[in-house]
């Protein structure tokens, strides 16, 4: 207990650091986010209806995820710098395939038979997609981007080793000191931060959810 | 049963604050910083399973994302609480464990030093690159190591804490005799070369501030990004100090960027403005960068010497000799040389210190 004690005081005695640390490492994130459901929300929903190249794209990125952010962090170095882009690269690679996947699926898992009473009663598949699918698909959507937004935040810390700033600052430096009074300051809001958009995001895909009947 | 998520989520967050206070009771702090981040990012990972079935790969390899930043926390408690476990049977004669800290100039005398220590009869266990110099320094006092090359100002500065002293051998006899009653290690003769921070930037960039020295610089800071090694943040002799000595020095920013080429890399691209540098880096020259004068003269000297633990010593004193053959042939031409082969010309660390004791007669 005396360790968070300590780690409070060094929070309170550089808190402009913290602060600017907080900004980077929520502007990062809430970036990738925001990339990745533009790209992989309609990108989703285009594979929902082709199978094979369903299977594909969700194979390519399974197979992309694999390669540990951190080696995608550092791969990118030569091409994009350091700092913001290539850990921005790293994070957007890591959010999609969440978003895609949970996409396809909400969207797949949509109950045949209500789709076939939309077409009979004469929508286009424009609108069936519109009123019917993505509704009840949406809870699973939002599952999806729930899942990368915690990833995503969890993550951002990785931007410390290449200069992108964000809590992860703290982290490299109590390490590089080994003081984990200053890891802690580093770590707890990371922690916290991803805790909290969980549960915003669970609030959220509840107030979408269909009732069971 | 099904819990609503929210009583879920408090029952994991009662949990992870139940296990933090458990590892804060524990000897070792660090391995609170493990916790916290392990229950938080990998319960919403497992509440997120069962709701979508398609999203079981991506729930899995949520605790993996979250692996990479743990790794490095957990590396540091890991060491301490591994190292106390085991025995701290350094003394063992036969095999020494030679270690260094984490940036080019410490491999190559850390891996000098064992192939000195190997010519001279002792089998060698190598474990450079361990991390900073606290990570080293702890090392060494749990046996996990039984030498490491380090500098004199920064056994007086970093790890005893206290004031700079002016002249490099009345540093060298007060960290000896300091480390001698406090940890029980001692330190052998020091090498020549000075490698001491510095504060660089391009031509451009010194012309356009017109920066020449750290008190012009003290003043301009606020325009510019600096970049350096993460501990240039925290440490006595890093920014805190040269805001006492100097006053301003308050970056616009101040990036991490490790104690390898990739703050140079950075400075190159223009992503900083002022790297810290480490006075004997190849890359000053390579990249042809001006290293700014110490006009107050922050900076103390730093000499590299070997640092050993008593007990080591006592069971084999030849590692004394040997050593101290090796300190003065270490000059600052000497060493920046070494540290071109490797960051410049690319060759593996091992091989120029092997390279450099052929030439140098020691081995014979």
């Amino acid at each position: 207990m005396k360790l968070l004690a300590e780690s409070y005081q060094y929070f309170l005695e550089n808190q402009s650091r913290f602060w600017q640390a907080l900004g980077q490492h929520l502007s990062l994130s809430l970036t990738a986010l925001a990339i990745s459901v533009l790209v992989g929300v309609p990108l989703g929903i285009w594979i929902a209806r082709r199978a094979r190249v369903a299977q594909a794209v969700i194979n390519g990125f399974g197979a992309l995820r694999l390669v540990p952010s951190l080696a995608i962090l550092f791969l990118a170095l030569p091409y994009l710098g350091t700092g913001f882009r290539p850990a921005l690269f790293a994070l957007v690679i890591l959010a999609f395939p969440p978003v895609i996947i949970n996409t396809y699926a909400g969207i797949r898992n949509v109950d045949l038979a209500v789709v076939e009473a939309a077409f009979g009663m004469g929508m286009q598949p424009n609108q069936v997609l519109r009123q019917i699918e993505l509704p009840i698909a949406l809870p699973a959507v939002i599952a999806g981007i729930r899942t990368a937004a915690v990833e995503v935040i969890a993550s951002a810390t990785l931007a410390a080793f290449i200069g992108g700033g964000g809590l992860g600052d703290f982290i490299t430096r109590g390490f590089a000191v080994y003081e984990p009074r200053i890891m802690l300051v580093g770590a707890i809001p990371v922690a916290l931060l991803a805790l909290f958009s969980e549960g915003l995001l669970g609030g959220i895909q509840r107030i979408f959810s269909v009732p069971a009947a | 049963m099904n819990m609503p998520r929210i009583y879920r989520l408090l029952v994991l967050g009662l949990l992870a604050t139940l296990i933090l206070a458990a590892c804060g009771q524990a000897s070792t702090g660090g391995t609170a910083a493990t916790a916290p981040a392990a229950p938080a990012t990998s319960a919403p990972a497992a509440t997120a399973a069962p709701e979508v079935t398609a999203a079981a790969p991506a729930a899995t390899a949520a605790p993996e994302a979250t692996a990479a930043p743990e790794a490095t926390a957990a590396a540091a408690p890991t060491a301490a609480t591994a190292a106390t476990a085991a025995p701290a049977a350094g003394g063992a004669s036969g095999t020494i464990k030679v270690g260094s800290k984490d940036f080019t100039e410490e491999f190559i005398v850390g891996e000098l030093y064992a192939q000195v220590l190997e010519h001279a009869g002792f089998k060698v266990d190598r474990k450079i690159n361990l991390g900073g110099t606290p990570i080293a320094q702890a090392a060494l006092v749990n046996g996990d190591i039984d030498l490491y090359p380090e500098y004199t100002s920064t056994g007086l500065l970093t790890v005893l804490k206290k004031d700079p002293i002016k002249d490099p051998k009345e540093i060298l006899s007060t960290v000896k005799k300091e480390y001698e009653t406090q940890f029980k290690l001692t330190w052998l003769d020091a090498s020549p070369f000075n490698d001491t921070n510095g504060l660089a930037v391009t031509q451009a960039t010194a012309d356009k501030y017109g920066l020449k020295t750290y008190s012009d610089l003290a003043a301009k800071a606020s325009e510019l990004r600096f970049g350096g090694p993460a501990e240039f943040a925290e440490r006595e002799d890093g920014i805190k100090g040269l805001q006492k000595t100097y006053g301003g020095f308050v970056p616009k920013e101040l990036k991490q960027l490790g104690t390898g080429p990739l703050r140079y890399d950075a400075l190159k691209n223009g992503d900083i403005d002022v790297v810290v540098v480490f006075t004997t880096d190849a890359r000053i020259a390579a990249d042809k960068l001006v290293v700014l004068q110490d006009d107050k003269t922050f900076y103390p000297i730093y000499n590299i010497a070997p640092v050993v633990r008593q007990d080591t010593l006592a069971a084999n004193p030849m590692i004394a000799d040997a050593l101290n053959k090796l300190a003065p042939l270490l000059t600052s031409d000497v060493i920046t040389g070494l540290n071109a082969q490797v960051d410049i010309d690319g060759k593996e660390y091992a091989a120029v210190a092997k390279d450099f004791l052929d030439k140098s007669g020691l081995l014979k």
